[in-house]
């Protein structure tokens, strides 16, 4: 066991953990953060996606300790300020969610495109959700939610 | 009017915050975890079972047996053939056969491995071709589960008559459901002393009764709730962590929790029936049908599921949805020691789509006839006979789903060497075939003037909860969505039925519907339409109370006659086509969908917005089914080897919604999850027939099988 310290959500947080411990399992049992979900555990299928200094990690794959130090966001950080994040209202509005299982990983893979990208084409959405499987949707909606979103964060940066 | 809007999901907001509680995000204080140990044989008898260095693991609370159940050991939604644990033999490798049920899932895991058990092996039936002949009995009753025939018309007058004949064979393989959440589930034992089980599941009531009879304890003794749940496609159904959960908190009197990984999923969940089809089809030169003669060979594993199911409606969807005066099938589904295949998104109806459409190709190519005019020539409209002899009285929208797409197949251009474009059709008997399926629920007036409805519909993703507020709004006539939705609960709902067969839409909408008009008159009465709110109807009704008003639907079918399944074994059918480009690179073998045009009958879109999910995820399904998705027993562990559709994989998809409306139907609608993926992989293999010249009969066709075939085929010209 050892303390790690990190950013999470915009809190810094401490939390003990073993050596060989998963920031998935460090998330969900240790700091009871559910939105992180679990779909294969072993780096195929993207429902664990975080954001690890803004860039998306599947958290099954990483090391708790490697979060020592570093910024880590889960789909809470996006509604944090108390409102929906343009990425989730459009999700909500674009038929976007289905059974929702994939839906807090595609949110921060998107999420993360767009700090990289305020003006992504559909190759880029298609590349940035790639790593997230999606069951239920054929993704189409998703790609559109996020094209969506797009729009209005360029609008709200411009405004 | 709430009904053909774009209303936002009811469950959408949760799942976006993150907040929706998963039947994985379930927990209790003190709760033990629970895994299962499972076969690693395909066939034997258990010799011995050694749980002493399981036992002596700390942590390991008990480990449970079926000898350990206190009412019946078998399940099943068909037939009950299935052990919850197996009883001194196993027969695939997968099945469960102990309980370990632990402090940690870690240690329940660990605990797991350290269990061994001693086999004896016995034959193992690994396909039904074997399973036919075998001397070796998969159960005592012999192997064949079950042998559905349609017969109408003469056939051999049929091919007498025909101009053209063409005889093929095709294949298709396991897939599974690959919902993103895997099984789990939470139960606990209630302040009364009753089990209570949470779980990723399409339909509690039935579950419920499985339970009951597992532990020999009246179904009122169990509450069966429905988690928020990640994906179904008709992989849970059947029992899963269910049983194992109210064994273990049977035993243990604490909350037990478990989840199956994702290796376990694969390994012992159900899967798509792989069917082996022989099919023959006669024309004459003006392209009308005359006879189509179909063999269909299933796999079903070693237990029933859904095979009974799957080999009738395979056998009476088996011509597609064309107009043939003469049809003889015969659909066999055998035992085997293969991985149990049960209800998967299309109950066989898939694999028969890519018979059919490869044969009315095959047919038009012969006659020099264009795939869309064939279609159109045959298709099923208002009036005609389906191969049961049903007369389509209403709802029919199978050429409106052609003219949909005309315009798009007339004007389609090759884009070079292996750019091709194929159509796929379908058609789709809504609810459950031939057998009573109803559905009920109930209304009633809140306190605070609201109504509220208890539905025991399991919304597994696709949005039946918003849907059925839609339905419940309009038949009001209300304004205002105001309307409490309880759901998912054995405790507060009636049976719904389950989340198959596309029947939620259809026939708990009319359920909801009838409940409306109860409601209504009632309302009506208490002069609620001259102005009195609700909230003064509730208070007024004083000690008496509001009542319940029950609402209930059972759609008109007749049972399939038992020699030749005539009759009427749907009250709807849904109609669509797919028009697919691919391009095929031919040298590599690998096939890309550029565009899909979906047209699909709907009889009214309630939720356009989810109608497109619908379609899309199908057609996703459908480009799986076709070039990726394979479970091969014994190697397809993971989604390292189990490959499922990306975003990368995915074509621009234009959802065209066709509207005939249903007269037995809620305000029009029939239903759309499964006809989405139906026709998809059969346009997909027509459209790489187009760009290659090569035909494709066995799924997938994945990049190694066409790159072998495309090689073969030149072999062959050169
Ligand atoms: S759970 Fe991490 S990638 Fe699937
Ligand atoms: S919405 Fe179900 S997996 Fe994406």
């Amino acid at each position: 066991m050892k303390t790690i310290h990190f950013t999470l959500n915009g809190k810094r947080t401490s939390v003990d953990v073993e050596d060989n411990e998963t920031l998935l399992h460090a998330l969900r049992e240790r700091l009871g953060i559910t939105s992180v979900k679990e779909g294969c555990g072993i780096g195929e299928c993207g429902t664990c996606t975080v954001l690890v200094d803004d860039e998306p990690h599947y958290s099954c794959l990483t090391l708790a300790s490697k979060a020592n130090g570093r910024d880590i966001k889960t789909v809470e950080y996006l509604s944090s300020s108390g409102v929906l994040h343009p990425l989730q209202e459009a999700f909500v509005r674009s038929g976007a969610v289905q059974c929702g299982y994939c839906t807090p990983g595609m949110l921060l893979s998107a999420y993360s495109l767009l700090l990289k990208n305020a003006d992504p084409d559909a190759h880029d959405i298609k590349e940035a959700i790639s790593g997230n499987l999606c069951r239920c949707t054929g993704y189409i909606q998703i790609e559109e939610a996020i094209k969506n979103a797009a729009e209005v964060c360029k609008c709200n940066s411009q405004g | 009017m709430f009904i053909g809007q774009d209303i936002t999901r009811v469950d959408a907001l949760d799942k976006v915050l993150g907040t929706a509680a998963f039947a994985h995000d379930l927990k209790k204080n003190n709760m033990l975890f629970a895994c299962v140990v499972r076969s690693s044989r395909p066939h034997a008898v258990i010799k011995r079972i050694d749980v002493s260095a399981a036992r002596a693991l700390e942590g390991v609370v008990t480990i449970l047996s079926h000898e350990d159940i206190p009412g019946e050991n078998l399940f099943g939604a068909i037939k009950k053939d299935q052990p919850f644990l197996a009883a001194g033999r196993v027969r695939y490798k997968g099945e469960a056969i102990l309980v370990v049920v632990a402090t940690t899932e870690e240690a329940a895991r660990r605990a797991a491995d350290l269990v061994s058990i001693e086999y004896e092996d016995l034959g193992n039936i690994s396909d039904p071709f074997i399973s036919i002949q075998s001397p070796v009995l998969i159960h005592d009753g012999g192997n064949l589960l079950s042998h559905r025939k349609v017969v109408k018309g003469d056939v051999a007058k049929g091919f007498e008559s025909s101009d053209v004949i063409v005889e093929n064979a095709y294949s298709t393989t396991w897939i599974d459901h690959a919902y993103m959440e895997t099984e789990a589930g939470l139960a606990y034992l209630d302040d009364r002393g009753r089990v209570v089980v949470a779980s990723s599941t399409q339909n509690i009531h039935y579950k419920m009764k499985e339970i009951s009879r597992l532990l020999a304890i009246p179904p009122e003794e169990v509450r069966v709730v429905q988690a928020t749940t990640g994906g179904g496609f008709g992989g849970k159904l059947d029992v899963t962590v269910e049983g194992y959960l109210a064994l273990a908190v049977w035993h243990t009197k604490r909350p037990v929790f478990m989840r199956y990984t994702r290796e376990e999923s694969l390994l012992a969940q159900t899967k798509r029936h792989p069917l082996y089809i022989v099919y023959k089809t006669g024309a004459r030169k003006d392209g009308s049908l005359t006879a189509v003669e179909v063999n269909i060979v299933g796999d079903t594993g070693p237990y029933n599921s859904y095979g009974e199911t799957v080999c009738l409606r395979a056998a009476v969807h088996a011509t597609g949805p064309y107009e043939v005066p003469n049809v003889l099938v015969n659909s066999r589904m055998f035992y085997t020691n293969n991985p149990v295949s049960g209800a998967m998104r299309g109950f066989g109806v898939p694999q028969l789509a890519l018979a059919h459409e490869s044969q009315l190709d095959e047919i038009a190519g012969l006659i020099g006839m264009d795939p869309l005019d064939i279609r159109m020539k045959n298709a099923l409209k208002r009036g005609s006979l389906t191969a049961t002899s049903q007369a389509l009285n209403h709802s029919a929208g199978l050429l409106e789903t052609l003219k949909a797409v005309e315009p798009f197949w007339r004007e389609r251009r090759k884009e070079g060497p292996g750019s091709g474009f194929g159509l796929g059709c379908m058609y789709y008997g809504i609810g459950n075939t031939g057998i009573s399926n109803p559905s009920s629920c109930y209304l009633t007036l809140t306190p605070e003037g609201r109504v509220e409805m208890h539905s025991g519909v399991c919304d597994i993703g696709q949005g039946s909860d918003t849907v059925l507020l839609q339905i419940l709004c309009d038949a009001l006539g209300m304004e205002e969505m105001g309307i409490d939705l309880v759901r998912g609960d054995t405790d507060t709902s009636y049976d719904a039925g389950s989340t198959s067969a596309s029947r939620q839409t259809y026939i708990s909408g009319m359920a909801v519907c009838n409940a409306a008009q109860k409601l209504k008159k009632y309302l009506k009465e208490h002069g609620h339409y001259d102005g009195k709110p609700l909230k003064e109807i509730y208070r007024d009704a004083g000690d008496k109370g509001v009542p319940i008003f029950e609402g209930h639907f059972d759609p008109p079918t007749t049972a399939p006659d038992p020699e030749t399944s005539q009759g009427a074994p749907y009250a709807t059918y849904a109609f669509a086509t797919h028009m697919t480009q691919v391009d095929v690179d031919e040298v590599t073998g690998v096939c890309k969908v550029i565009k899909v045009h979906a047209a699909h009958d709907v009889g009214r879109a309630i939720n356009v917005s989810s109608v497109r999910g619908q379609i899309y995820g199908g057609v996703a399904m459908g480009i799986g089914l076709a070039l990726m998705e394979e479970f091969i027993p014994g190697k397809s562990g993971s989604f390292d080897n189990y490959y499922l559709p990306t975003s990368m994989d995915m074509p621009e998809v234009e959802a065209m919604i066709v509207e005939d409306r249903e007269p037995t139907g809620p305000f029009g609608a029939k239903g759309v999850g499964e006809p989405a993926l139906i026709p998809q992989a059969a346009a997909i293999v027509n459209a790489i027939k187009d760009a290659t010249g090569v035909r494709m009969r066995q799924l997938p066709c994945d990049i190694e099988r066409l790159k072998l075939a495309l090689e073969k085929d030149k072999e062959n010209k050169g």
